[in-house]
């Protein structure tokens, strides 16, 4: 089969066009870097079918970071058949850059015009032709987006990868050519492929070719010494660079005819970035933004109308019955999303997900499985094992998918990008580049990909402080914890909203993020903060199939897990609460002599200072059992609790009948737990924070483990997470608990910051 | 015990060995199971990884 490798600069719609033309759903995005590997999919509507390899973006072929070096070697060392440039139109000059550079390689080259929509849009036109004469090989103008010219693209290709092809290169007008053909001729003799790449590359002096080289470097410093330029000296990669742009701008700038001659003239994108990357409005309105965001997932109180204005609830307007209920299935569509306050889209659709659909089938399911007549025991394994577990987890599917909703929206439209742009200035203050925020803001979603696109990031100290601090961004499967927790801490004791919460969890964690960045780069992993470099994409309307294809993949995903791996952990779960040391079966009041319970209660003391330890009592337990379930995937911590609700139930001789409010499940099972265990506030958010801070998923650790690639690295990596989570829980919990120790801890902080600049002047000093 | 609680028994229990031994099996074969969709270039990634790392 042949292979066409698909190459071009970050954020050039590669991605888009592999989609289009394999039918894959592959994550798109609109920022530089999405894609960190290469990918493959099959085209068939060739005369054969075709391989298509998508390839990390590159802005030259002296590659950098890891990604880069995925996509030069890709190029250089499996010879695809054929090499299809995408070139983003709208921005020809930069783009011709790379294409220079894929030039010089002994491969059959398509250069596909991509974004000739847009262009034409903004009334200007490309000479294709003229370009295709320029370039020596086939230029085809195409639409990734709107699949036009796709056919044609491929048949090109196809007809191109026939032939055979010997590479060429600009450079030849340039003072250069001398110097690179006698290098050149060199390598030809030494049998290497590709000599007029290497060639070129050498004389750039270029890392990765000078230690493949060895041998023939000394010629070429030879060479090297018969030439000497007036401006760069002995600077070749300059001289290289500066020589290539010299040639794009005199050949190939006047095949695009502009509409306005006018280059002051400020695009819709430029207008928008004066406000949205403003100095110092700019991280404000991410920060009103964000907000936005929770208040429209999580708020019940949409605007806070409600409280403004004193809205009647459903109980004032006489439409439930003396039990509580609503009057009629009206009234119960209605208390989905009116109830004293107009409650917010995700509330709304989380409402008539868990009330009329997941809560209606597993209270059906729960029903048939108690009159089926079978035993007590088979009917808990059922009812509380099985299906309380699974629908304590479902009913968080709303949430996730219209947080996410909303995060593809920002990043669809471009805004992602400039959020790392006005966060770069911040960043630098505590050694990061602006460049780390994308990994990071990609851990709100999941810390596996978050963790793979750190190799976007050159320098090693600054990967592995990005690593580390991925998982304090609460990834969706953590989502389940803080909304269960922090309904469950507003429906038991009254207090703040779950919204501001949530939103309060999210902050913290990204502080913790920053103040353990802070620490890292200021001891263990000093280093010099590499230079941001960014292309600001321009803004668009965010693609209703993209974001469809990013909630299926969310949904699918979540769907599946709940029904495989929080399945199967229920289960041990269950068994092990309801089987002792010496297996005899337990009823549900005998769980404290159960195998968990018994293990549990020789961890529990361990998380005393963190509010969820011995203090509970006897019932303690369960909050050791979630944390350690976590550790497998998060979403177990609230299928822990809920079931192991049904147990504490029957033991505390508690009644969900009791309890504040009929919320979902999840809601329910932590104030089940609150009520068994007598646990408080402080104790409850530092168990969140726990959660939030601790050791990531199995997964997540997984993927750390193959990205750092050393092993001390990665065994201090999660000795890290342990202290980190220990230490914010505990402080959120004693200042919680005892307001006055906050001037402890203030006085722990300073110690620490002294220490370390007293460190630092002395490290100076010897030096 | 009647052969539905038996049966039941048994499902759960094999259930619970498939899923193990499945995750295992993906462990082995470097795919991961991040959040990511399964069809993105991640797994891949993981994969890439690890044969790196071998080589």
């Amino acid at each position: 089969m042949k292979r066409f490798a698909l190459a071009g600069n970050p954020n050039c719609g590669k991605t888009t066009l592999f989609n289009s033309l394999t039918g894959s759903t592959a994550h798109v995005g609109n920022w530089p870097g999405v894609t960190v590997d290469k990918r493959d999919g099959v085209y068939k509507k060739c005369a054969e079918p075709v391989q298509i390899i998508d390839l990390p973006g590159i802005y030259s072929l002296s590659p950098y970071t890891p990604e880069e070096v995925i996509a030069r070697n890709y190029v250089l060392d499996e010879k695809p058949d054929c090499v299809i440039n995408i070139v983003d139109a709208t921005n020809l000059e930069r783009n011709l850059y790379l294409t220079t550079q894929i030039l010089e390689m002994d491969v059959p080259v398509v250069v596909a015009l991509n974004m000739m929509d847009a262009v034409k849009k903004a009334g200007d036109s490309i000479n294709a032709k003229l370009l295709e004469e320029r370039l020596g090989v086939p230029v085809v103008e195409i639409s990734a987006l709107k699949e036009t010219g796709l056919k044609e693209l491929m048949d090109k290709a196809y007809n191109e990868s026939k032939k055979t092809r010997v590479g060429s290169t600009v450079l030849e007008a340039s003072p250069l050519a001398h110097l690179i053909g006698d290098v050149k001729i060199a390598l030809k003799g030494q049998n290497v492929a590709n000599p007029l790449f290497h060639a070129i590359k050498l004389v750039e002096e270029d890392e990765i070719e000078v230690n493949m080289h060895k041998e023939t470097l000394p010629m070429v410093e030879e060479f090297k010494k018969t030439f000497n330029d007036e401006i760069f000296g002995s600077d070749f990669e300059a001289l290289v660079a500066d020589a290539r742009y010299k040639y794009i701008s005199s050949n190939f700038a006047s095949v695009l005819s502009k509409k306005s001659k006018d280059t002051t003239k400020m695009t819709k994108s430029d207008k928008a970035d004066k406000v949205l990357t403003h100095k110092y409005w700019g991280i404000p309105i991410f920060l009103v933004i964000l907000f936005g965001i929770f208040h429209l997932t999580f708020g019940e109180d949409l605007l806070f109308l409600g409280k403004i204005f004193s809205l009647p609830s459903l109980e004032d307007l006489g439409l439930l019955n003396e039990d509580g209920d609503p009057i009629n299935f009206g009234v119960r569509f209605l208390a989905t999303f009116y109830d004293g306050a107009i409650m917010s889209p995700g509330v709304w659709i989380n409402n008539v997900w868990n009330d009329l659909i997941v809560g209606e089938i597993f209270g059906w399911l729960g029903g048939l499985v108690e009159e089926s007549g079978i035993s007590p025991w088979a009917v808990g394994l059922i009812n509380n094992g099985i299906f309380d577990g699974i629908s304590a987890v479902l009913s968080f599917l709303p949430p996730i998918l219209v947080l996410f909703l909303f995060f593809s929206i920002l990043e669809d439209s471009g805004y992602m990008a400039r959020i790392a742009f006005i966060l770069d200035r911040m960043f630098r203050r505590f050694g990061l580049s602006g460049r780390a925020f994308m990994p990071m803001i990609m851990g709100f979603g999941c810390s596996v990909p978050a963790m793979i696109n750190t190799r976007t990031l050159a320098d090693d100290k600054e990967r592995t402080a990005t690593v580390r601090v991925i998982p304090f961004f609460s990834c969706g499967a953590k989502l389940p914890i803080l909304t269960a927790v922090a309904g469950a801490i507003v429906a038991f004791f009254g207090v703040g909203n779950a919204d501001v919460i949530t939103f309060a969890m999210y902050l913290l964690g990204i502080v913790t993020a920053i103040v353990c960045v802070l620490l890292m780069r200021s001891t263990t992993l000093k280093g010099e903060t590499p230079p941001f470099i960014m292309e600001l994409p321009t803004y668009h309307v965010p693609q209703f199939k993209n974001l469809m294809a990013h909630l299926w993949d969310k949904t699918k995903h979540f769907v599946k897990k709940a029904f495989t791996i929080i399945l199967a952990s229920t289960i041990v779960i269950w068994a092990l609460t309801h089987f002792s040391f010496n297996w005899t079966f337990l009823e549900d009041e005998q769980v404290n002599e159960s195998i968990l319970a018994g293990i549990s209660q020789l961890v529990q003391p361990i998380f005393t200072p963190l509010g969820f330890g011995s203090q509970l009592g006897e019932f303690g337990w369960v909050f050791v059992v979630a944390v350690v379930a976590g550790l497998i995937a998060k979403e177990n911590v609230i299928a822990t609790f809920a079931t192991l609700a049904a147990c504490l139930m029957a033991v505390a001789g508690l009644n969900f009948g009791e309890l504040a409010i009929d919320a979902e499940d999840g809601i329910d099972a932590v104030q089940a737990m609150i009520q068994a265990t007598g646990i408080k506030v402080p104790g409850l958010i530092a168990f969140i924070a726990f959660n939030m801070t601790t050791i990531p998923c199995f997964a997540a650790v997984a993927t750390a483990k193959a990205e750092l690639n050393n092993k001390s690295t990665y065994h201090w990596t999660l000795v890290f997470w342990l202290a980190s989570s220990y230490v914010v829980a505990a402080m959120i919990y004693t200042i919680g608990s005892w307001w006055w120790t906050l001037f402890i801890w203030a006085a722990v902080c300073a110690c620490v910051v002294c220490a370390i600049i007293f460190k630092d002047k002395l490290f100076a000093k010897r030096k | 015990m009647k052969i539905f609680e038996i049966v039941l028994v048994i499902a759960c229990a094999l259930f619970v060995i498939g899923v193990i031994t499945a995750s295992i099996i993906r462990k082995k074969q470097g795919k991961s199971s991040c959040d990511c969709g399964g069809d993105c270039s991640h797994c891949k990634a993981c994969m890439y990884a690890k044969t790196n790392k071998r080589q």
